[in-house]
């Protein structure tokens, strides 16, 4: 037995397999369990594609947590070792591999048939982050039944069984509410809102301005929320539209405002936009229509001395009808004193007609 | 004088609680003891505070923000839907500006009914790669009223969205060999905003600072994190206009026009870049230390008022910081503090409660950690540990938090000194480099057995030095609780800074 990988290498030719198994985020092997046939020849690879350290220790049947726990006891002498305790319970060992980096060990499998776990056995990584090599020839057992691998959603986000927004809170979430969260087709800094009557937009805190709508169930946040959140949201329903313009509001027809987002009120629950275009606030607030077909959107521009114009695509999935102004093709125009408050209604094509 | 030390410190301890302990005849000094949260909350726990009134509000990171009334247990929601708030400040019990990834925001209850009606938007001027990456931290409120913030590097690992907030400059992607970037402004940085608004980019060369700290003496502290360029995680005084080590933020800098700055010569960046006023070193003391905090307690959570203490992700444990002025700059070192015990993993956020209890919320993310709420109650049983090192000409001087036992104290076994450095580079993380035994030369034991004086064989800038203690004993019998602690060498009492190694971290 030993730490080093170059002391069990020998000829490539004669291996016959070889496995890769990466270290990822939530730390996890993206392998949890690998067969081998007794006495085979193994190329094993361990690639970091996380962002922490981690290694690899194989040790003998059903000593996985000692091994661990003798890891911890390491203490000061943890990073000279690799955080790989010196026992006869570690069979073979690769040492810490940083981000990005891979490292491999070539061994001969034992004769013996058994259940041979590996552990990262980096501090505080060995509870969850590991597998099980199986020397066998017969069928594994089923791998939701395995007792050999973590439980799966060891890190215990407590969503796997529910894909729903509902019970990801300590209280009930009744529309109207709304999630700050990524989503698909917008920038970074989105808003999420789920209204009554089966109906939802994104609104962007960044461009300030209503992105799309959809119609059907909210999100399905669970992509989301779990782990580092580093995925959209998904939507659970079909867009019906879709901002195609450059920017809808302006004070020019030909120029896009300089935009600033200052927060929101919730009114009912419901959120009521504060940007400002061209520095002169504006006030949004979306309602859904009551039949389902389309939203409400309210505005507000108390300082405007001049005439506004809102602008759409034919495209867009939608057909506008406004409190004030006058439609002019593809742009209604308001007049500064329209501009101070005002209602635009949009309504799903297919349903108009 | 061993008996006057005794009464010294029973009658500290006296007046300084001025309230009866929770538990007088504990064994122990500290108690961890557990806050329930809600059911139905996942308790990843993004940041803590008192409100003027003594009760709790805390956020987590499915964007509740909470508030727990200690007398009667019972929580209550206050806002809801933010953005992985990883930071929040109380105003007053109906004002509280949380730190959430796309803004500062400051909520407000105008209606009296006890929740947040208004989510207004204190500061969002800094940019997003959309990269999971991107965190944000703080705030904290210096004396003047001026607030801080940090940015996240984002990670390689993590993707530039198709659009993004704020101007994308692509000088470091794609960024190879592999590091944290800095696509959209102000990443890597700690920004000012005045109390009149005004949002100062303020210092650079953060990774990871997921900590900030105004001491009560008006100076900022900000941790950051062990990975690329960063040998092990530090802890750093923070002041206007100076770079922290990671190069990827100074191509927000006004003018930048170097390219890639991870390209520039290291020594350049070296020569350029401000030290840690501790260093703690990865794996033993701390992978990845989070909030610190400055014990304002004046006795009431024992006998460390003054010190800093700081949360640790990925072991059960808070560690505690010893600084000292030599020649006029901090520096120092760390011992854990709570250590095990019942604390869990994950210490993310730290608040003193107006009891004198330190409340610590816990996070995981996707790391190694864990979720909740505990509490830490100083019993008022005074502990057996090392109360501060102090660097002298020659070696440490050790005090202690009561008297010792001489016998074990004069014993030449029970100082396992060793010295090694880290290294700024751009690889991830940093070896132990030129890790040495340090002999003792000779220990002088204080009149009043609280302190000894331990003379080195050598002491050099540059390098850490790392101490771990035998079994040395109080004079009651009782045995030291905590007996690593590793203090990092900026600067010797004679001012000296030669023969530090050149790229020590």
């Amino acid at each position: 037995m030993g730490y080093s990988q170059l002391s069990f290498a020998q000829g490539e030719e004669e291996i016959k397999r070889k496995i890769e198994i990466k270290a990822i985020g939530g730390l996890k092997f993206d392998l949890t369990r690998i067969k081998l046939k007794p006495g085979e020849r193994i190329k094993l690879t361990l690639t970091n594609a996380d962002d922490m350290d981690h290694n690899l220790v194989i040790t003998k049947p059903g000593a996985r947590q000692e091994v661990v726990d003798a890891s911890y006891k390491l203490g000061e002498n943890g990073p000279k070792q690799n955080y790989i305790p010196k026992s006869d319970k570690v069979l073979w060992s690769l040492r810490i591999v940083t981000p990005g980096q891979s490292a491999y060990i070539i061994f001969q499998a034992p004769m013996k048939e058994d259940v041979y776990p590996y552990v990262c056995t980096f501090p505080g990584h060995g509870l969850v982050m590991y597998g099980a090599m199986y020397v066998t020839t017969k069928d594994l057992p089923p791998l939701e039944k395995d007792p050999n691998v973590p439980p799966a959603n060891a890190l215990g986000s407590g969503t796997e069984h529910d894909h729903s927004a509902k019970d990801l809170h300590p209280y009930k979430t009744t529309p109207p509410y709304m999630y700050r969260i990524f989503m698909p087709d917008a920038g970074p800094a989105a808003i999420a809102v789920s209204l009554p009557n089966q109906l939802s937009y994104c609104w962007d805190a960044g461009s300030c301005r209503l992105r799309y709508a959809w119609q059907g169930e909210f999100l399905d946040p669970k992509n989301y929320f779990d782990k580092k959140a580093e995925k959209y949201a998904n939507i659970m329903g079909t867009v019906f539209y879709r901002d195609k313009t450059t920017f809808p509001l302006k004070f020019s027809p030909e120029k896009n405002p300089v935009v600033d987002f200052k927060g929101y009120k919730l009114i009912d629950r419901y959120p009521e936009f504060h940007y400002t275009i061209d520095g002169r606030d504006v006030y949004e607030l979306i309602k859904p229509k009551e039949d389902g077909s389309g939203l409400i959107r309210s505005f507000k521009v108390p300082e405007a001395t001049r005439s506004l114009f809102f602008v759409f695509n034919d495209s867009d999935g939608v057909e506008y009808t406004s409190s004030k102004g006058t439609v002019n093709g593809n742009q209604i125009n308001l007049t500064a004193d329209d501009a101070h408050e005002f209602v635009i209604i949009m309504t799903k094509k297919e349903t108009a007609k | 004088m061993r008996k006057l030390g005794n009464w010294v410190i029973l009658a500290v301890l006296m007046t300084s609680c001025g309230k009866k302990s929770e538990y007088p005849d504990a064994k122990v000094s500290y108690i961890v003891e557990a806050i329930e949260t809600p059911p139905g909350l996942n308790a990843e726990t993004g940041g803590i505070a008192f409100l003027p009134d003594g009760r709790l509000v805390a956020c987590f990171l499915r964007g509740e923000v909470m508030i727990y009334n200690p007398e009667t247990k019972a929580w209550k929601l206050f806002a809801e839907g933010l953005h992985e708030p990883l930071g929040v400040l109380p105003v007053t019990e109906s004002e509280i500006l949380v730190m959430q990834k796309p803004e500062l925001t400051r909520l407000k209850d105008t209606d009296g009914d006890g929740q947040a009606d208004v989510y207004e938007t204190a500061t969002d001027n800094f940019g997003m790669a959309g990269n999971y990456h991107e965190w944000t931290y703080g705030p904290v409120k210096d004396r003047d009223g001026n607030l801080f913030i940090s940015f996240n590097t984002a990670s390689e690992w993590g993707i530039i969205m198709d659009e993004v907030r704020g101007k994308l400059d692509t000088t470091l992607v794609p960024f190879t060999p592999k590091q944290k970037f800095a696509a959209v402004p102000y990443r890597g940085w700690v920004a000012k905003l005045t109390p009149s608004g005004e949002f100062i980019p303020y210092a650079y060369g953060f990774r990871s600072p997921s900590g900030l700290l105004i001491t009560p003496d008006n100076e900022l502290f900000v941790a950051d994190n062990q990975g690329d360029w960063v040998g092990t995680s530090p802890l750093f005084k923070v002041e206007q206009n100076k770079f922290y080590g990671h190069p990827a933020s100074m191509i927000w800098l006004p003018g930048w026009n170097k390219g890639d700055p991870s390209k520039l010569p290291v020594e350049g960046l070296n020569a350029e870049r401000q030290r840690a006023v501790v260093q703690f070193p990865y794996g033993t003391m701390a992978a990845s230390p989070t909030q610190p905090i400055y014990d304002v307690t004046d006795g009431a959570f024992g006998p460390f008022a003054g010190q800093i203490l700081i949360g640790e992700m990925n072991q059960e444990r808070i560690i505690r910081v010893m600084l000292e002025k030599v020649s006029g700059v901090w520096q120092g070192a760390c011992i854990p503090f709570i250590d095990k015990h019942g604390l869990r993993k994950g210490n993310n956020r730290l608040a003193f409660s107006p009891d004198g209890s330190l409340y610590v919320g816990q996070v995981q993310h996707g790391y190694i950690g864990d979720t909740g709420i505990q509490r830490i109650v100083f019993t008022g049983k005074d502990p057996v540990d090392i109360h501060s090192m102090n660097i002298t000409d020659e070696g440490f001087d050790l005090h202690f938090t009561q008297p010792m036992d001489e016998a074990t104290l004069r014993d030449t076994s029970n100082y396992h000194f060793r010295h090694y450095y880290y290294e700024y580079h751009l690889k991830y993380g940093s070896d132990q480099f030129d890790v040495k035994k340090v002999g003792v030369k000779d220990i002088k034991v204080g009149d009043d057995g609280k302190t000894v004086k331990l003379k080195l064989e050598n002491l050099k800038p540059g390098y850490i030095y790392e101490l771990n203690m035998g079994e040395v004993r109080s004079e009651k019998g009782e045995v030291l609780e905590n007996r690593l602690v590793c203090y990092t060498v900026n600067l010797l009492r004679s001012g000296r800074k030669g023969g530090k190694p050149s790229l020590a971290y």
